[in-house]
Formats: C-alpha cells, structure tokens, sequence
C-alpha cells in the first residue's frame, strides 16, 4: 500500500502531514494539468468555476476557519480585485501588473482596517465586514467617473477564441488554486499557523503566551485578501464584464463560507471538497430547476448546517471507524 | 432652516418604522444569539399575507394587519422549535450561514407563489397631509409612525410586565439556570422568535400600506435592521428607538447633501464608526450583546 510505505518511510515525524499534504496537492495539480485535454468547453467553464470558487473559499477559511474570525463581508476584496484589475487593463497594462493593481488595493484596505476592526468578535465583527463591502461597493456604484457606476465597466477582448480565453482563465485559476493549497499547509503548518489557531481556541490566552494576536489577525486577513482580490481580477478578465452588483455579490461570501463548512473548516482540502459538491449541485439545480434553484441551493445550505457540522472530512471520520469495524466483523 | 426641519421630522417619522423592525431582529439576536438573515423575508410575507387579505378577502387594512403578524407568528415558532433550537449550541456563523439559506428558500418560495413582479396596495391614506408648525406630516406616514409605537410601547410592557417577559429574560441571562427553575427553554425560545416574526409581520404590514414591495425587497430591511441595532445596541428597546431615528435622519440628510445612491452606504459608515468607536452600540448593555464564540 503506498500510504502505508509512506507512513513507514517518513514516519509520524513533525512534517508527516505538511509531506503527506504536499504529496497530495502535486497529484492534484498534475490531474488539473492533463485534464483540459480531455475536457469540452462547458466542462471546462465549469471546472475553471470550480477552482475560483475553492480559491475564495480558502480565503473565507484562512480567517474563518484558522483564526475563527467570521469574515461574513470578504467579497469586498473580490470586488476591488476585479475593478482594480479591470481598470489596469482598461489603461493598458499586461495581465501581471494588472492584477497587481487588484491585489494591492486590497491587501491594503485589509491591513489598515483591520487593527480597527479585527478587536470586534463574533456577529460583531461578521457585520463590520458586511458594512465594508457596503460601502465600497456603494462607492464603486456611484463614482461613475473611475469604475463606469452601475453600469458596469466592459474589457477589451483578449487575443485568439473563446476557447482560447477559458484555456487562459483555466491556467490562471489553476495556477491561484496551487497558491491557495500552499497558503492553506502554510497556516496548518508553520509557526505563524500555530499562532492563528491559539487565537481561535482561546484569544486571552493566545495573547498571555505571547502570540501578537492583533498583528497575527491582520496578517492572516490580508493573506486572504490577495488571495481573494488575485481571483477578482481573474474572474474579470474571464467574463470581461464587471459591474458592481455583480462582483461585490453577498452570495458569493457566502457561498465560500458553505463550502469550507462542508469541506471541513481550518484544512487545507476542505475547500476544493466544498467548492466541488455545492458547485455541482448549484450547477444540476440551474440546469434541471431553474425555477427553484435557490431553494434547492438554499435547502442545501441548511442541512449542511444541520446535519455535517464539522464538514464532510469531519463526517467521514466520524463514523469511518464504526464502518471499519462491521466490515471486519462481516468479512 | 426649514427644509432641514422638515428633513428631521421625516427621518423622526421614518425612524420609528425602523425603531419597530429593528425590535424583532433584536430580540431574536438577543436573547437567542441568532442573527435572522430571514428577517426581511418574513417581512415581505407579512406584507404579501396583508395584500391577500385587504384585495382577495376584502377584509380592512386594521384586520390584515393582526393577520399578517398570525401568519408570520406561527412561521417563527415552528421554525426556531423544529430546525433553529438544534443549532442553539453551534457556533455563531453555523447560525448566521443557516438563516441565510433559509432567506434564500424563503425568496424563492414567494417568487412561486406571488410572482417577481413589484407590488403595493392601492394608496389606503391618499396623500393627504396635516400641519404642525408649518411643518407637513402625510396621515400615511403619521399612521405608521403610531403603530409602529405602538408595537414598540407593546413590546416594552410584555417584556418587563408579565410573566412570559421574565421567562424570556432569564433564558436570555443563563439558559441553564432558566431550565433549573422550571422554564422551558426550547418552548421560551421558540415563542420569542415567534414575537420577532409577529413584529416582522407587522412590519410587512406597514410596508404594504405605502411601500411597494417584491420578494427580493426583503434584504434591504435585514440590512437596515442589523444597523439601527447596532447603532442602538443589542436588547434595548430605547437603543433601537434612538438608533432607528438616527438611521431616518441621517439617511434623509445624505439623500439631500450627497447623491441619493449613497443613501444606503451612509447608514452602513455609520455603522462601521459606531461598531470602531463603541462596540457595544449607543445604549448598549453587557449582559445582551453577551457574544459566544
């Protein structure tokens, strides 16, 4: 068995995991590398969907998951990303320094409001971030001038076809997704992961042994806020429309917040898992009942919250062991 | 001078319709730690329930209303004692993902039933207006106003004067001790998300008199709600008064200083300086706004 040569060759050694995790995100990587090729265009829009949506629910969990900060309003970071992005290219820049003009933006907003903010808790601290995504997205709505108003900011086409352009989002995402499994080994594995998850345990404490939890929530926000925004401006070269109430969108905040729950909430997988489920089911519900498809996705949401509280791994766990057992005794 | 008066006065008026809404989201939040996101979906079904009885049934706007708050009464019961009582010990956003999805099936049950067209009723007050030192009040508004005080005034006394009202505020304090002495908490839990639904069905009530409405109207009055109680501070019922008119006035302001697509940011800046400089809202006591991990 390999797992168990691997098991035997690195043993249960302090890296065992970050190995064990590294190991499994190359073979996922190498899958997302060969399978275009296999794939249709719908399928690969559909993918190409799949891996933003894990990628901004990597950012939902950096904060939510490992610090335990319910960062209900992180579409604001999206949003800037996208316009920041969209407007760079408007002006002629290349895609690499555009995206740079999405990510920066919003990495700054992150660091400077969240010393403010981030001494807020819970609901508290969950409706802060709502009423930033408010106001920024009220500001891009109305300041017509720089980001077009609520009539949306169109992109200049890219090079070649359409099929051309999905090959290109589909590279970009793929190549986010890696940077969010690497964030997502980095926060469960380093030092600076050690400190987020004392703060979510127990903040007074984490602060008593010495964690800066102030700068540690900060930083922590700021990762997911480039992580976030790099997706924003991906997304708004793919779609090469943006208008406001499109890419500040509450729904997709909350949409990433269902699917790390689902995944399961501080690991590293939970995400794609998320992401690969409810994107699915959003996507059978849209093609089979497009007249219901928000109460399907809607009853989705509450009985994931009902019945897989600590998410699909956490379920799986939970009840492998009595499975384990009866097939034994079965066999 | 005027004109700023008459600005005051009608974000006063505005404010005690908001001082109304915001009570039922709070008293959920408060003594549940359950932050509604539905809340403006049961608003919009008081306020299709209110249309169906005044055009289908012919009944007076004063006998849809109880109406209205029935319907959205019972939603609330069976809601928090079938499906939120067992979320009670999960953390906050468990709670907070749970209503969003259920606001989500709640839009989509009344764009089945009522359609996605926007609607209001026939204007029941016209626009007639009385005078108050030079200042005009349309009866439409003034009604409102009375009621939604009414329902405010309703509120305090049940909470503070009966025994429904201690049972309710000593879950809230310590829900183990509550069950000690004999109270039934998933019963006193279900019957204040009850009373948060009935306001809410109130509410849509109210909207439906001078509001259109549709079924994704609904959102902006869970917005709404969330600032004026932050504002005022979580569990009180001064606090939402005072944070209700707050919104009102400022909101009638900017849409007077500023371009009127900033009438909603304002009330959201107002709200991140309020939650920056004094979390715990304007009048704000510990004991509610108490936050579980």
């Amino acid at each position: 068995m390999a797992a168990s040569t691997l098991r035997a060759r690195w043993g249960n050694g302090p890296w065992a995991g970050t190995l064990r995790s590294a190991a499994i995100g190359c073979v996922l990587m190498a899958i997302l590398m060969v399978l275009p090729s296999f794939l249709s265009l719908y399928w690969l829009r559909l993918l190409t969907s799949v891996l933003m949506l894990a990628v901004i629910a990597q950012g939902m969990n950096a904060m939510a998951g490992f610090v335990g900060y319910p960062a209900f309003g992180n579409v604001v970071f999206f949003g800037i990303g996208a316009y920041g992005t969209a407007l760079a290219i408007a002006a002629g820049f290349a895609m690499g320094p555009a995206l740079l003009f999405g990510a920066i933006p919003a990495g700054g907003l992150a660091l400077a409001v969240g010393p403010l903010l981030l001494r807020l808790r819970g609901h508290y601290f969950a409706i802060a971030t709502l009423g930033l995504n408010e106001v920024v997205s009220a500001l891009a709505a109305n300041l017509s001038g720089l980001t077009g108003g609520a009539a949306g900011l169109s992109l200049p086409l890219g090079a070649g076809t359409a099929g051309d352009a999905a090959q290109r989002a589909y590279v970009g995402f793929a190549a986010l997704f890696a940077a969010s499994l690497l964030l997502g080994i980095f926060l469960r594995d380093s030092r600076f992961g050690y400190g987020c998850r004392a703060i979510r345990s127990n903040e007074e404490a984490a602060e008593a042994t010495g964690v800066p939890t102030l700068r540690v929530k900060s930083i922590a926000w700021m990762l997911s806020a480039l992580l976030t925004a790099v997706a924003g401006g991906l997304y708004a070269r793919w779609v090469g429309f943006i208008e406001p109430s499109l890419v500040f969108d509450m729904a997709i905040s909350v949409k990433a917040f269902v699917m790390f729950l689902l995944g399961g909430a501080g690991t590293v997988f939970g995400p794609l898992i998320g992401a690969l489920l409810i994107e699915s089911a959003t996507t059978l519900a849209w093609s089979h009942l497009l007249k219901l498809h928000l109460l399907v996705l809607g009853v989705t949401i509450m009985l994931v919250v009902l019945l897989l509280p600590d998410g699909a791994q956490g379920f799986v766990a939970r009840h492998w062991p009595a499975v384990r057992a009866r097939l034994r005794r079965r066999s | 001078m005027q004109l700023v008066a008459q600005i005051v006065l009608n974000g006063v008026l505005l404010g005690g319709f908001y001082a109304c809404m915001a009570l039922g989201f709070s008293i959920v939040w408060g003594v549940m730690n359950v932050v509604n996101l539905a809340y403006g979906s049961m608003i919009m079904i008081g306020a299709y329930v209110t249309q169906l009885a005044v055009l289908q049934l012919g009944l007076p706007l004063a006998a849809a209303l109880p109406l209205a708050a029935l319907a959205t009464f019972m939603m609330g019961y069976v809601l928090q004692r079938a499906l939120l009582n067992r979320l009670a010990e999960r953390s906050v956003f468990m709670t907070l993902i749970f209503t969003f999805g259920l606001n989500m099936a709640l839009i989509n049950l009344n764009l089945i039933l009522f359609s996605a067209d926007v609607r209001s009723l026939p204007d029941v007050f016209g626009r007639a207006s009385f005078t108050i030192a030079g200042l005009s009040v349309p009866y439409s508004r003034a009604t409102i106003f009375a009621v939604a005080m009414a329902m405010t005034l309703g509120l305090h006394a049940l909470l503070n004067w009966t025994p429904l009202g201690n049972a309710i505020k000593a879950t809230s304090f310590d829900p183990d001790a509550a069950r000690l002495s004999g109270i039934d908490v998933p019963h006193v839990y279900a019957l204040t998300f009850a009373i948060g639904g009935a306001i809410a069905g109130v509410t849509g009530a109210l909207v439906a008199t001078s509001y259109s409405f549709s079924p994704i109207a609904g959102e902006s009055y869970t917005m709404k709600a969330f600032v004026v109680v932050v504002l005022g501070g979580l569990g009180s019922i001064p606090g939402a008064i005072i944070g209700g008119m707050l919104l009102g006035i400022v909101e009638n302001l900017a849409s007077l200083f500023l371009d009127s697509g900033y009438r909603d940011a304002v009330g959201f800046a107002l709200l991140l300086l309020v939650l920056v400089l004094r979390p715990r809202g304007l009048m704000g006591r510990r004991f509610f706004a108490e936050v579980k991990g």
